[in-house]
């Protein structure tokens, strides 16, 4: 078979132009959402000599071979590795954050140290009524300082609780998604522009669902994504078509726990893992914020029981509750406060049972606990905070080396178009040679 | 082929994370300048916040100490001015009493000497009764009522407690806020226990006469009177002491705030100089990335192709 220049011409030129049409695809979608950068594949169309043609000249010109993604599945199990640590360490400092404010901003902490300095106040003159009001009203602020510490935590709780949950229905509809995905890839026609933005959508998917949970994704050969929760060895989450549910669990102390299924999951990367684990600091804060309340109302309440009130009668408890949400005065009169020891009489200015108070209080230090659970939380805070900026530049990185090879480029595509649109124009050329020598043969005479 | 190593998106994706962290350290600085305080919360420095915590705690006490020592101090002063006038009164009673050991004196006139004496223990009553600066009894160590009471005979009777109490002048000091009646009234003569008001009231019963001998009473009692003045002015001598003790805590304490104050300011407070230098770097540095950013921007190709 003879080569023929207007066909091949023409083959050059319908591949140029399909090149062409690739390239304006991509800059069209320059910032779309998950979009990977398509290149051409062209291959030499050429006959190999057969029997009784060996050295036969048989051009036939260019084919497009196939539309390639320039997607490189090791980046992207990184960027999704690395991005589901970057989200947990998001998700675990916003978290920890909110526990500081709660405990903080709240200002227990100076709260208790004005109660006792009310009480040290009071030893100057303990049965004035001025300074027994201000004892009161120290004890009345501490309340409710531990009162808003404790709701606070509670908010920040619920709030973390509600965007796990959040986050386990998002998992969730990117599973089924990722279900249907699969099963259209499966029937898709190889290197086809909807195989191609099929592979697109099911590596976003697999992306979006790592900022929410550590996602293990094996691709079989028929490019559809087999998905495992909490690292390779996970429970299995998406199989072809079929998609389990991710649940979760919360616990009487507020902690969470996950399950897909029936199988326990336990989550080490993305944003519900960050949650989880700003919650298991909740619950300790939360408990060390009982102790301490709970250590403040026995130590003032035993004091009170051993000592005698300004009107001569036994000392009442003075704080009431279980807890640092329930925390409450229970009295409201300055002069119940027992500050002469047991046997005194009416309007003793014997403070000895004062002392006694101020001894207990400066034995179990409330202030100290307080200062360091704040120092706990907050150190933990900084902590994490050097750990979330790291776990962020790594990502970013991962994201960057992805892009760098399956985004695009628009200085790339301009000489794209300028290189396809010369070879166009060459390809034109030789067809104009060829009606040139057309023409020269049928003008022969 | 590629011509950068980046993709346009990456491209712009970096630019706009690198300029907002500049801009966030930028708003860092100048949120540090204009509260004046380098720590926002805890966490920025964890430590120092705790140590400032801690620091807030010393403050916070030792403006009470302050409270409490100046409330010491000025019941100190009451009981240094009422010691003095007890000292008066006391030498007055010796000049009387010697007045009256002469024995060239008639009855009437040591009569009348006896009902000055008699006027002064009226007076010394009074004055062992002073209130202190919170309107109890100054000399009556804890007790709600009067330091002292008239008995039938008319006799003044201690009815206050043994001891006054300790007043607290923060790191576990303290200081007695005052001394009680019998601390500087009560004295012995020859082994028996007596105090000044008793003395003076006996001998002015005495040269009123009620003995037989009224010099000789006089003669007796010159001896327990400078007994007397010299127990009161010991415990002007202990007042005086416990008023240079609060002064030392005091000037203790100023200078232990000086230095909390110094190291609050050293933790927590924004070092201006430094702050406004740094914020001008960030500014510059912020300012030249903007500028190379649009000018990268601008630098496609598809400008230049025509």
């Amino acid at each position: 078979m003879a080569s023929d220049l207007l066909s091949i011409a023409a083959s050059g030129a319908k591949a140029a132009r399909l090149a062409l049409d690739v390239t304006a695809q991509n800059i069209a979608n320059a910032s779309s959402d998950g979009y990977v950068r398509r290149s051409v594949r062209l291959e030499e169309l050429a006959s190999t000599g057969g029997f009784g043609r060996i050295g036969d000249v048989s051009l036939s010109g260019v084919r497009l071979d196939r539309v390639m993604r320039n997607a490189d599945t090791f980046r992207q199990a990184e960027v999704r590795r690395t991005g589901a640590d970057a989200a947990r360490g998001r998700a675990e400092v916003a978290g920890l954050e909110n526990v500081q404010t709660a405990v903080e901003q709240s200002n227990v902490y100076p709260s208790i140290v004005r109660f006792e300095a009310s009480l040290q106040q009071l030893a100057s003159d303990p049965v004035d009524p001025s300074l027994r009001a201000a004892v009161i009203e120290a004890a009345r602020t501490m309340t409710r300082t531990m009162n808003i510490a404790a709701t606070s935590l509670d908010a920040a709780g619920n709030g973390l609780r509600f965007e796990a949950g959040d986050g386990v229905s998002q998992i969730n509809n990117i599973a089924i998604e990722l279900g249907r995905v699969n099963l259209r890839l499966a029937r898709a026609s190889d290197a086809s522009s909807d195989q191609t933005a099929l592979l697109d959508q099911r590596d976003m998917l697999l992306e979006r669902m790592s900022e929410f949970a550590d996602v293990s994704a094996t691709i079989n050969a028929d490019h559809t994504a087999e998905v495992r929760l909490g690292g390779s060895a996970g429970a299995q989450i998406v199989t072809g078509g079929t998609t389990a549910s991710l649940a979760m669990t919360t616990a009487p102390d507020g902690t969470l726990s996950f399950a897909v299924g029936a199988a326990p999951v336990t989550l080490s990367g993305g944003s519900l893992a960050g949650k989880a684990q700003a919650l298991i600091k909740l619950a300790d804060v939360r408990d060390r914020l009982d102790t301490i309340a709970t250590g403040v109302i026995a130590t003032v309440n035993a004091a009170q029981a051993g000592g005698i009130a300004l009107d001569g009668s036994a000392g009442q408890p003075l704080l009431a509750g279980t807890s640092a949400a329930t925390m409450a005065l229970a009295l409201e009169d300055g002069r119940k406060i027992a500050t002469a020891p047991a046997g005194a009489g009416a309007n003793s200015r014997d403070a000895s049972n004062l002392t006694a108070l101020r001894g207990a209080l400066g034995a179990s230090d409330p202030a100290g606990a307080m200062d360091a659970l704040i120092f706990d939380i907050s150190g933990t805070v900084a902590g994490r905070t050097v750990t979330r900026d790291a776990l962020d530049t790594i990502a970013g990185n991962a994201r960057i080396a992805l892009s760098a090879q399956a985004g695009v480029n628009l200085d790339q595509e301009a000489t794209n178009l300028i290189r396809y649109q010369q070879a166009f124009q060459a390809s034109a050329k030789a067809i104009q040679i060829a009606s040139n020598i057309f023409d020269t043969l049928i003008g022969l005479r | 082929m590629t011509i950068s190593s980046t993709s346009t998106s990456a491209f712009y994706e970096r630019a706009t994370m690198d300029l907002s962290a500049l801009r966030k350290q930028a708003e860092g600085l100048q949120g540090q300048l204009s509260s004046g305080s380098r720590l926002s919360r805890s966490s920025d420095n964890p430590v120092a916040a705790s140590r400032l915590r801690t620091l807030a705690r010393a403050t916070e006490m030792s403006n009470v100490d302050v409270a409490n020592a100046n409330r010491a101090t000025a019941d100190l002063k009451l009981t240094d001015t009422a010691l003095s006038t007890f000292a008066d009164y006391v030498t007055r009673a010796r000049e009387l009493t010697i007045q009256a050991s002469n024995g060239t004196l008639t009855t009437s006139q040591r009569a009348s000497i006896g009902g000055e004496l008699l006027q002064i223990h009226g007076s010394l009553y009074a004055l062992a009764n002073t209130r202190d600066s919170t309107g109890h009894a100054l000399f009556g160590g804890q007790t709600a009522g009067s330091a002292y009471t008239l008995d039938g005979a008319g006799n003044a009777v201690y009815s206050g407690t043994a001891t006054t109490e300790d007043l607290p002048l923060g790191d576990g000091q303290s200081v007695k806020r005052g001394l009680t009646g019998p601390e500087f009234l009560g004295f012995s003569v020859n082994g028996n226990p007596t105090d000044l008001m008793a003395v003076i009231k006996t001998l002015g019963d005495a040269l009123m006469g009620a003995v037989a001998d009224p010099a000789q009473a006089a003669r007796d009692a010159l001896s327990p009177l400078s007994d007397a003045l010299d127990t009161v002015t010991t415990g002007q001598t202990q007042i005086g002491a416990r008023l240079a003790w609060i002064e030392l805590t005091n000037d203790r304490r100023t200078t232990l705030s000086e230095l909390h104050a110094g190291e609050e300011a050293d933790l927590g407070a924004t070092d201006l100089g430094s702050t406004i230098a740094e914020l001008q770097q960030v500014m510059l540095v912020l300012e030249a990335s903007q500028a190379s950013f649009v000018k990268l921007a601008s630098l496609s190709l598809f400008e230049l192709i025509r």
